[in-house]
């Protein structure tokens, strides 16, 4: 935190996730591209200063205006330099990188984030975000929220979770180790029901009842997509499990649980308490 | 001369083909008479070039059909098949204009349009393919031979049941000027259904049945109920054409 | 009926014009008047007074390979398209028949989901161009008989090959994670977001040899609708030229599908057009095409970098639906 601080302060540069040194110099007119990066951006209390952001941007509620770039996988150069912006704020995940690649030869400071789910990478986008914004205080009180939070967590019991990405169409994903929700997950003190895998593989009949969950949890798009709760327990194997026979679902914002954002110490706590109350 | 000599073809275990001798020269006009499944159509597309026999040999005027390039030969024969598959809506004219492809660039106008004219069909010149009857675009695909032979030296004109669609006027006339392209260099082969025709508008004739040679020679000789019944399993009467030539009355309900 | 020469020059003047609009506009308001200034300073030479080093740059760093790339593989799409629709003798005929479009769908879902993270730029157009070209390779090798091809068999072997790399490519979608297959879809919508001066310099050779080879291909091509006998017949080396058109066609198709996704009924509809306004001659369609498709496509962009801007609709479709309903005008004109 204080090497960032300080090569801010003398060089007028910062080293970002990509290893490369942009400079940057007070910017006023940010994009952003990334929901959990937006959150951050207006945490530190910079957010009247973004002039617009990607469609996953959901959160907080003034970004909507704003939200006019698209998927931030599939940004426009040209759009983009449209709004003659001074900072764009990306993760790793945004793209295509020949646009990227563009709107840095035109001049235009690009900061990579890294986007890894887990606490270690959210503090240091904290950190970089606010050594960037030069909101140092910011940065500091959001990362003692944030350890507060998550260290009031101790629940009595460790119930075995399995996050379920649903798409509507007709596969479901099952997350393994490695992602944000197995993340989540262990933040709010529970155990993932799956182990074996990194990332996520779709859902059988044997492999569900095998793990023998006794909570499902799901965001709150993916279960409306599957028809609510009667449509859940209609797929393959989730009714014979602890979790489907006694109901025990637990349902959050889909930006809340996965982005990693400012509010993710709020968000372990909710989930950890969703999951104990599931369970009375 | 446009020769086959010891034509064989085989498809699938079957002969279409044994061991044929034809000779087309220019000056003449051979009509190619057999029932159906004598071979006619294959003897045909060997001639052309588009189908290579399994033994012996094609040559024209004195070169094998084998080392020639497909350029090479269209621009001395050229081939009237029964079937043209034409789905785009090319105009008669551009079809008979086709005919002049294999020689080169060059003003095609007039003899695009000379060809229509022998055809009698210069005023379908501008209509689409698909608005055409089968006997229009029988004599709009014999323009396009035309022009194709359009040009000196000695050429071959090869005619797949010519007058399949046509009206009577037409048949008469379509053969009509096959005859009279002989006369003028183009050795001219033709295949025919109707014996009358083949009386009265060959010079000699091949008969062909289950793929062998069974005669060749000049018209009025091989035009004789024995041969004919020999051919074709019919009895005929032939008698001699009040305008001389020969005429072929086929016998109603009568076997060999 | 309108004559070869003033559809070809109407034609140009509308690729010229598509291509100036797709240089003059966009999503950032650029003066009109910075065009040719920045033009002039790409070249060497010093920006005039008034045209700003970013105007520069979002007109000839991100308009002009965009507006190149959209003329040329509008023109390569549509040339494949007619060379398709020659061959096959079939005016409803379309590149995706010989398997290269499935062939590079299957490749590139095979790079972004199974690639991982640290794959070079290159690699996603790379294997789709391999898979485009290598699927046609395939169906060329299933249809050859004694005879030589056989347009029937190709047509069988093209159907099969496209339900077995569809197959694959939805396997590939079910092992998918949620990045990845939002990844695959804009890939399979199509885009020329990734123009840039490096991807025409490979591109443009492949795409631009149909274009050189069709003075020699029209002439057989029309031979080649009346049958292949019949072609022969008139000093068609049939079974060259049909090797040679399918090797032009799958190449400008695979460069073209490798580097901007899939771009559908371009290849089916210019062709179309150009027939219905000046007959079927192949010597006019196949420039006529080029033209048309270019300015079609360079126009389509245009449409889809500034309909939503700041963001961007995929091109793919764009140009479906436009196509699309074009088609069943066309459809419901032959019924009548």
């Amino acid at each position: 935190m204080i090497a960032l601080l300080l090569s801010v302060a003398l060089a007028g540069t910062i080293e970002d996730a990509r290893g490369q040194s942009v400079a940057v110099s007070a910017p006023q007119r940010i994009v952003s591209l990334g929901g959990g990066v937006t959150e951050l951006v207006y945490a530190l209390g910079a957010g009247d200063r973004v002039v617009a952001v990607d469609a996953s941007s959901t959160h907080p509620a003034e970004t909507e205006p704003l939200r006019t770039l698209g998927y931030h996988r599939q940004v426009s150069a040209e759009g983009v330099l449209s709004l003659s912006p001074d900072l764009v704020i990306a993760t790793t995940d945004a793209g295509p990188p020949v646009v990227l690649e563009q709107l840095e030869r035109a001049g235009v400071p690009l900061v990579v984030l890294d986007a890894s789910p887990g606490l270690p990478a959210l503090e240091g986008r904290i950190d970089m975000l606010s050594a960037l914004l030069d909101v140092p205080e910011r940065g500091v009180s959001l990362r003692e929220e944030l350890s507060e939070s998550v260290a009031r967590i101790a629940p009595d019991t460790a119930p075995r979770v399995m996050f379920i990405y649903a798409r509507g169409g007709g596969t479901l994903n099952v997350s393994g180790s490695g992602t944000a929700a197995a993340e989540m997950i262990a933040l709010a003190g529970a155990t993932n029901a799956v182990e074996g895998y990194e990332g996520y593989r779709p859902l059988t009949a044997e492999s569900v009842v095998m793990a023998a969950p006794d909570v499902l949890l799901l965001t709150e798009g993916g279960l409306a997509s599957l028809g609510g709760q009667a449509g859940l327990l209609e797929q393959p194997g989730l009714s014979q499990t602890p979790a489907g026979r006694a109901g025990r679902i637990v349902v959050m914002d889909d930006l809340l649980l996965l982005g990693f954002g400012p509010r993710t110490g709020l968000a372990a706590v909710v989930l950890s308490g969703a999951l104990q109350e599931s369970g009375e | 001369m446009l020769s086959g000599t010891d034509i064989t073809v085989r498809a699938r275990g079957a002969v279409l083909l044994d061991r044929v001798d034809v000779d087309i020269r220019p000056g003449e006009v051979l009509g190619i008479l057999g029932p159906n499944g004598a071979g006619k159509s294959t003897l045909l597309r060997c001639l052309a070039g588009s189908l290579r026999p399994e033994g012996g040999a094609v040559t024209i005027d004195g070169r094998p059909v084998r080392s020639l390039s497909a350029r090479a030969q269209a621009v001395r024969r050229a081939v009237c098949t029964q079937h043209t598959d034409l789905r785009f809506p090319f105009t008669a004219r551009e079809v008979v204009a086709l005919g002049r492809s294999p020689h080169g660039s060059g003003p095609t106008g007039d003899i695009v349009a000379s060809a229509l004219e022998q055809v009698e069909a210069s005023h379908l010149s501008e209509r689409r393919w698909s608005t055409l009857s089968g006997g229009e675009r029988q004599r709009v695909q014999l323009a396009r031979a035309l022009a194709q032979l359009t040009g000196p030296g000695e050429r071959y004109l090869l005619l797949d049941e010519p007058t399949a669609s046509l009206d009577l006027r037409h048949q008469h006339a379509v053969l009509g000027l096959a005859r009279r392209l002989s006369r003028s260099r183009v050795g001219v082969a033709v295949v025919l259904h109707d014996l009358n025709l083949a009386a009265a508008y060959t010079d000699r004739l091949l008969l062909l049945r289950g793929g062998r040679r069974l005669a060749c020679g000049p018209t009025a000789d091989l035009l004789t109920p024995t041969r004919i019944a020999q051919a074709f399993d019919l009895a005929v009467r032939v008698l001699p054409h009040p305008d001389g030539g020969t005429l072929v009355a086929a016998m109603p309900g009568a076997r060999s | 009926m309108i004559s070869r020469p003033v559809l070809l020059v109407v034609l140009a003047a509308l690729a010229v014009a598509a291509g100036l609009a797709g240089l003059c506009l966009g999503a950032m308001p650029v003066p009109v008047a910075a065009v040719p200034g920045s033009l002039w300073g790409w070249l060497g030479g010093t920006l005039p007074e008034g045209v700003s080093p970013q105007h520069a740059s979002v007109v000839m760093a991100i308009r002009a390979p965009r507006v190149a790339l959209g003329l040329l593989v509008g023109a390569g799409l549509s040339v494949a398209g007619a060379l398709m629709q020659g061959l096959f003798r079939n005016p409803l005929a379309d590149p995706g028949l010989i398997g290269v479009s499935s062939g590079a769908a299957l490749a590139a879902a095979g790079v972004i989901v199974l690639g991982g993270g640290g794959l070079p730029l290159w690699a996603l157009p790379a294997a789709a161009f391999g898979g485009g070209v290598g699927v046609t390779l395939l169906v060329l090798r299933l249809s050859k008989g004694d005879g030589g091809v056989s347009i029937e068999t190709m047509l069988l072997a093209g159907i099969a090959l496209n339900a077995l790399a569809g197959a694959g490519t939805g396997v590939l979608v079910a092992m998918s994670d949620d990045a990845q297959l939002r990844s695959l879809t804009f890939w399979t919508l199509g885009s020329l977001g990734g123009a840039r001066w490096e991807v025409l310099a490979w591109v443009s050779p492949l795409l631009v040899a149909p274009l050189l080879a069709a003075p020699w291909l029209a002439a057989p091509l029309d031979a080649l609708l009346l049958g292949d006998d019949e072609a022969y017949h008139l000093g068609v080396e049939v079974e060259r030229l049909k090797r040679r058109v399918i090797a032009l066609a799958a190449l400008a198709v695979g460069a073209a599908v490798a580097f901007t996704g899939m771009i559908g009924f371009v290849g089916l509809v210019v062709p179309h057009l150009v027939r219905l306004l000046a007959g079927p001659s192949h010597r006019t369609v196949l420039p006529g095409s080029a033209l048309l498709g270019g300015a079609l496509l360079t126009g389509a962009d245009l449409l889809a970098r500034t309909a939503t801007a700041p963001a961007e609709l995929p091109i793919g479709v764009v140009t479906t639906l436009l196509g699309g309903p074009f088609f069943l005008g066309l459809l419901a004109r032959r019924r009548r």
